[in-house]
């Protein structure tokens, strides 16, 4: 019986030439044995059929349609990752972050895809777009952050030791705009520290670049692709603030950030 | 590249792309290197995008997302690698006699218990077959390919796919028919 196997599979696959198929079912019909292994397989064939299909997630979607777009530069998130305390806070922010990237996704899939064609080989992007690219990028990652905290007393030391310069940390919990965490951009090919703040299920990407850099860029566009970009200079810093947050609440944002007391 | 290459790999790759993660997820073992085969095999083609000559765009797809999995396993699992090796071997050497010790030797389950059979216990009975045979089985049972594209994919004549899908589904059977 067991030769029979193998062609026992092809004819239930429906592989059989005419000639093969009408042998098969002959020892079929002869063969009880042969038929109850019929029977298994068939059974077989249907339980595996029934498994949940896999689906790309839409993360993996967006990277590969940037593969044939031009690719901002991010400090990779896979290097980040073994500094992260992700693990614990994964599990209790999970499901926020669920409902977020669901609302995220549909901008998403619109905004990335225009960033990525504005950006596209023949120009030198220029600041406000390399910042909104970072800020798209960090939602594609599977976390916006590379240090994960509401705590500015352990965002800030993050940075130490991988810029010459920590940015300023500013709690801005009292005023709805609650502290995510840090990561690390490259604009240009700079490396600059960035601050993830959050309103509702909104995330704000806010840069600091050094100001020598920012004197170069091009006078901020107020959007683009439909992300809100907030400027602002201080005496060592240009700010940049990335968000699909409404207008009137990202510069309710940068006045709050500004008016804020730093760390002591 | 240019322009019409990307077309062609948005029109050629991309609507294939829940496949290609379904074949490495279950080569892989797992999601998140399935995503970085994925992505490996999508570079891969992005580049050869020009050699694509137009008949089956999935089965292309597909056979590029196998060999960056083959790749990734030689790299990251040698274990499973030697072990396809021995099969070969072995499958050579019994030239076609079709016989799978695994088959025979737990009791076998009616084929009742084995529709019922749940899902964690399937995945993790196909997780268990050697590479060859799971990528066989996945390709024909979980994707619905024919034994040609088959064939086409993992670089073997029909008879060898025939075999393997035998052997596949038999170790599949005997292993649900096992004790829990």
């Amino acid at each position: 019986m067991s030769d029979d196997i193998p062609l026992l599979n092809a004819y239930i696959d429906g592989e059989l030439d005419p000639a093969h198929a009408l042998e098969i079912e002959r020892r079929l019909a002869a063969d009880p044995v042969l038929a109850a292994e019929r029977a298994r397989i068939e059974a077989l064939r249907g339980a595996v059929a029934r498994l949940p299909r896999d689906k790309a997630s839409t993360g993996l979607r967006m990277r590969v349609a940037a593969l044939t777009s031009a690719q901002p530069v991010r400090v990779g998130a896979r290097a980040g990752r073994s500094l992260r305390w992700g693990d614990a806070w994964s599990a209790k922010w999970g499901a926020k972050w669920g409902t977020m990237a669901a609302s995220i996704a549909v901008g998403l899939i619109a905004g990335s895809l225009g960033t990525y064609v504005a950006l596209g080989p023949g120009h030198e992007p220029s600041v406000p777009q390399l910042v909104v690219a970072s800020h798209l990028r960090s939602l594609m990652a599977s976390e916006p952050v590379d240090v994960t905290s509401s705590d500015r007393h352990t965002v800030k030391p993050w940075f130490n030791g991988k810029l010459p310069q920590s940015p300023r940390v500013v709690d801005l919990a009292g005023q709805d705009f609650a502290l995510v965490g840090g990561r690390i951009d490259v604009i240009g090919l700079a490396p600059v520290p960035t601050l993830v703040y959050r309103r509702r299920l909104h995330l704000i990407s806010l840069m600091a670049l050094p100001v020598a850099q920012a004197a170069a860029a091009a006078a901020p566009r107020r959007a683009i692709d439909g992300y809100n970009v907030v400027e602002w200079t201080d005496a060592d810093h240009a700010y940049w603030a990335v968000s699909d947050l409404a207008r009137p609440e990202l510069e309710e944002f940068a006045a709050a950030f500004r008016a804020g007391e730093a760390e002591p | 590249m240019s322009r019409e290459e990307k077309a062609r790999f948005e029109q050629v790759v991309m609507p294939y792309l829940d496949d290609a993660y379904g074949l490495a997820r279950w080569l892989t073992g797992n999601r998140t290197d399935a995503e970085d085969v994925v992505q490996e095999a999508c570079l891969r083609a992005l580049r050869g995008i020009a050699g694509f000559t137009g008949t089956n765009a999935r089965a292309w797809t597909l056979a590029i997302v196998r060999n960056a999995a083959h790749d990734w396993l030689r790299k990251n699992r040698p274990q499973a690698v030697i072990q396809v090796q021995d099969l070969e071997a072995i499958e050579r050497m019994q030239s076609g006699a079709a016989s799978d010790g695994a088959a025979s030797a737990g009791p076998t389950p009616e084929a009742a218990l084995i529709a019922r059979a749940e899902e964690a216990r399937l995945e993790a009975a196909i997780a268990g077959l050697p590479v060859v045979f799971r990528e066989t089985l996945t390709l024909r049972d979980i994707q619905g390919l024919d034994y040609r594209e088959i064939a086409s994919i993992t670089g073997v004549p029909i008879g060898t796919v025939m075999s393997r899908l035998a052997r596949a589904r038999g170790r599949l059977i005997a292993s649900l028919g096992a004790d829990r």
